[in-house]
């Protein structure tokens, strides 16, 4: 479903990048880790290009996603993203800010855009606060009314960057049982994240990145009692010494 | 002084009117309303330039904004005044030279309070917004600008008290607004000069005084609609999400 091929960026002279190449096939769930600035976020961001890459290629669906005539907006549109700082709209409420793409990207009646809104809400657990502003929420619920925008084009593929990194300890719960039962209900999703738990109960495969390289694929059970390589098992040492 | 605002208020107000020419407070309301109204969409257009990504666009709007921001007012209405009448063919008024020298000169400024209205907003706004599949414009029209317009209100309302001050160099160029007519009243007099001038700062500062008050109780408002609220005590209640914890 997604493919990269010999992906490479540079930010000036520094290589974020290196000929990355994997695939994420539909219906997966996979979990990137790895420590800070090894590439996480920079690659689930080439994915619809939030940043764009010097060389290589990727696929979505089979579509390379850097083809001349390609309409980015459409593209855009039908890839869920989650941001680590939720980007909610703060002067829309949360329906609004489910409802904006539907009605603005593809032009639904605003009628319909929410009642699909309100679907998408009662999924998240937050119907009861489709009129409440962003500001009224906590960080939980902010970053579970981001994903319902992102699921209100009905996108294919999810895409998470550290869903959890700006969350209170005690909200991260309830974002990651959000996340449990897209996974559960067969969405095909990308998550940068450090949550291990997660990681192991729910993702089919691990990519372990450093230095803007994967280092390892590996299912969970195996990365997480078997590392192959010398600096996962580093970095899955440091997680326990904790 | 008293005698002098009894004898003269009207001429203040509105100047000659009705038997001649609209001048006075209400010519110069008029010109600074007009002169912040028909800047704003070209100022608008030019933070979109200051902030756009094409090299010559920013550059050329860059330019732009600072010429204007280096020359004083007066210098603009000289030119206006000489080159306006060349541009269209014909002579024009003073009142339309006045106006056109003002729109070049407040859209240059009022960019800069639009720009930097686009800019303090987080980058992540621009993001999420393409990231749903919004373009350029849609992101500009339903993200960017509804948040930085209504942050940057204040800002327009103290510009715009700069404006009502500026348009007194209408002056040089005779047109009738409030200072036109307090130099009238005192050419008549000849002798008081001091409690006429005195009259016009005050009403200038009055109106100035009023419009400044706004805005600060507008940026009191705004700061405190847009800081978060404190948490809210979690419910639980009707809430799936959390109840299945």
């Amino acid at each position: 479903m997604i493919r990269f091929s010999k992906v490479s960026k540079w930010y000036g002279d520094y290589q974020a990048l290196t000929d990355v190449t994997a695939e994420v096939k539909a219906g997966e769930v996979v979990v990137i880790c790895g420590p800070s600035g090894s590439g996480k976020s920079t690659l689930i961001r080439t994915v619809n290009r939030l940043e764009e890459i010097k060389s290589g290629a990727i696929y979505v669906n089979g579509q390379d996603i850097h083809a001349p005539g390609l309409k980015i907006n459409d593209f855009r549109s039908g890839i869920g993203f989650v941001f680590q700082s939720f980007n909610l709209f703060p002067h829309l409420s949360v329906t609004e800010n489910v409802c904006l793409a539907p009605v603005r990207v593809s032009g639904r009646s605003k009628g319909e855009a929410r009642d699909h809104a309100m679907a998408l809400l009662e999924r998240v657990g937050l119907a009861h606060k489709a009129n409440a502003y962003p500001a009224q929420l906590s960080g939980g619920q902010q970053q579970r009314v981001a994903i319902a925008r992102a699921l209100a084009m009905n996108p294919p593929v999810m895409l998470f960057d550290e869903p959890t990194s700006a969350l209170d300890p005690e909200m991260v719960g309830e974002v990651l049982s959000v996340m449990k039962s897209l996974a559960r209900d067969g969405m095909t999703m990308v998550c940068v994240t450090h949550e291990m738990g997660f990681a192991r109960e729910v993702s089919d495969r691990i990519w372990f990145m450093d230095r803007g390289v994967i280092l390892e694929e590996n299912s969970p059970n195996e990365f997480f009692t078997a590392p192959q390589h010398a600096r996962s098992k580093a970095f899955l040492s440091d997680l326990r010494s904790h | 002084m008293l005698g002098i605002i009894q004898d003269n208020w009207l001429l203040l107000l509105v100047g000659q009117y009705p038997k001649g020419p609209l001048g006075g407070l209400a010519l110069t309301l008029i010109l600074s309303v007009m002169g912040l109204v028909l800047s704003f969409p070209i100022s608008i257009g030019i933070a979109l330039c200051r902030t756009s990504p094409i090299r010559m666009l920013y550059v050329g709007s860059t330019v732009l904004v600072y010429i204007v921001r280096g020359i004083p007012l007066v210098m603009f209405v000289f030119w206006g005044y000489f080159l306006v009448p060349i541009l269209v063919g014909h002579s024009v008024t003073a009142f339309t030279t006045l106006i056109c020298t003002l729109i070049v000169y407040e859209a240059a400024y009022l960019s800069e309070v639009v720009r930097a209205g686009i800019q303090a907003l987080p980058k992540g706004q621009v993001e999420a917004s393409r990231a749903l599949g919004l373009g350029y414009w849609k992101t500009n029209l339903w993200v960017i600008m509804p948040q930085a317009l209504y942050n940057m209100v204040p800002s327009l309302i103290s510009q715009f008290v700069s404006i009502i001050k500026e348009t007194s160099i209408g002056y040089v160029i005779s047109v009738q607004e409030l200072t036109f007519a307090a130099n009238q009243i005192n050419s008549n007099l000849l002798t008081r000069p001091f409690p006429v001038f005195l009259i016009l700062a005050i009403t200038y500062f009055a109106v100035c005084f009023v419009l400044t008050q706004c805005a600060q109780h507008l940026e009191r408002t705004i700061t405190r609609k847009r800081s978060p609220k404190m948490a809210h005590p979690r419910s639980m209640s009707n809430d799936s999400v959390l109840e299945g914890q």
